[in-house]
């Protein structure tokens, strides 16, 4: 499996970085093909204007990223000396837990498009623990820093710690707000409007977002714990 | 294969990918090893992980190549800018 998810990476960039070549790869087959030709009927899921607003949501996290690697690197000792006071295995259950709710969000649009209203909201609801999960935990590491005397003026580490991580778990929450209305919108049959043109578009939009977190995520763990 | 397999595939991969990236840290924490190496092993399967999210969760692959050439862009160019600046 890593060796073919190398190899679709390393497709992908071939493909970019050399928009003159036109020619689909030789070894390409069957559903593969598609990736790499001209097709206008490929569908955007959710609205665009939720993309708009992940793309400047990416950026500013963007911005973070680099800042905090840029600042770790003018004080290595500061950052290896803050990180050790961060509970790794925490940091871990919260990337599963977010894994597993994009994992449950996932498979809810799925149920959606079949039209198993209940077993969409079930899984909704599983995506919500999931959440909270991440939620209770990220408190709990707020508190076990606070009572060691540490906050967001200690030093450089944890002011960025701080703010890094506490603009995400915004995020997280306005996205459990989404999901919530979501599952209430399914309750209620509000996506099943014969007269919309895509009527899981606010469905899809929602999921993205959630992902677009995840995604968020799965950078900022390493950054801040791992390395 | 059925929708909720893939995604349980993909689920699953990237826990996989999750421990192993921990499990490089812990080692490599402990033992005297090139930065360079290191960090690049652990932005690469952030990538890895990104590609995951964007194309099975956010269901991107087949949606338009604008969209998903700039989500993909940016799971590589983040932590490629990041393995240069720690190099």
């Amino acid at each position: 499996m890593i060796y073919k998810q190398l190899i679709q990476l390393w497709k992908w960039l071939k493909f970019i970085l050399m928009p003159n070549n036109t020619a689909m790869p030789s070894d390409v087959s069957g559903a593969e093909v598609d990736m790499y030709k001209i097709d206008d009927n490929r569908k955007l899921p959710g609205d665009l204007a939720m993309w708009f607003f992940i793309l400047a949501e990416l950026t500013v996290f963007a911005v973070f990223f680099i800042g905090f690697a840029v600042a770790e690197n003018l004080n290595l000792t500061m950052f290896a000396e803050g990180k050790a006071q961060l509970h790794k295995v925490a940091g871990l259950v919260n990337t599963i837990a977010l894994i597993t709710s994009s994992y449950f969000v996932a498979i809810s649009l799925h149920s959606m498009r079949e039209n198993k209203d209940k077993q969409t909201i079930s899984r909704l609801a599983l995506a919500l623990m999931f959440a909270s999960v991440y939620v209770v935990l990220k408190l709990w590491e707020y508190q076990a820093l606070f009572s060691q005397g540490i906050d967001i003026e200690t030093n450089t580490f944890f002011t960025l710690y701080f703010l890094i991580t506490a603009f995400h778990f915004m995020h997280i929450l306005l996205g459990m707000v989404i999901l919530l209305y979501m599952a209430i919108n399914v309750y209620k049959g509000k996506y099943r409007d014969p007269e919309t043109e895509n009527e899981f578009s606010g469905f899809e939009s929602g999921a993205c977002y959630w992902h677009m977190v995840d995604l968020l995520w799965i950078i900022l763990f390493p950054l801040i714990y791992v390395i | 294969m059925k929708a909720w397999q893939r995604f349980a595939l993909s689920w699953g991969w990237l826990i996989i990918l999750t421990f192993t990236s921990v499990a490089i840290g812990q080692y490599f924490q402990s033992a005297s090893f090139n930065t360079l190496g290191f960090i690049s092993i652990v932005m690469l399967i952030v990538a890895m992980k990104g590609q995951q999210i964007i194309d099975v969760f956010m269901e991107l692959k087949h949606a338009p190549r604008l969209w998903r050439n700039i989500m993909l862009a940016y799971v590589i160019v983040i932590p490629v800018i990041i393995t240069i600046i720690y190099v």
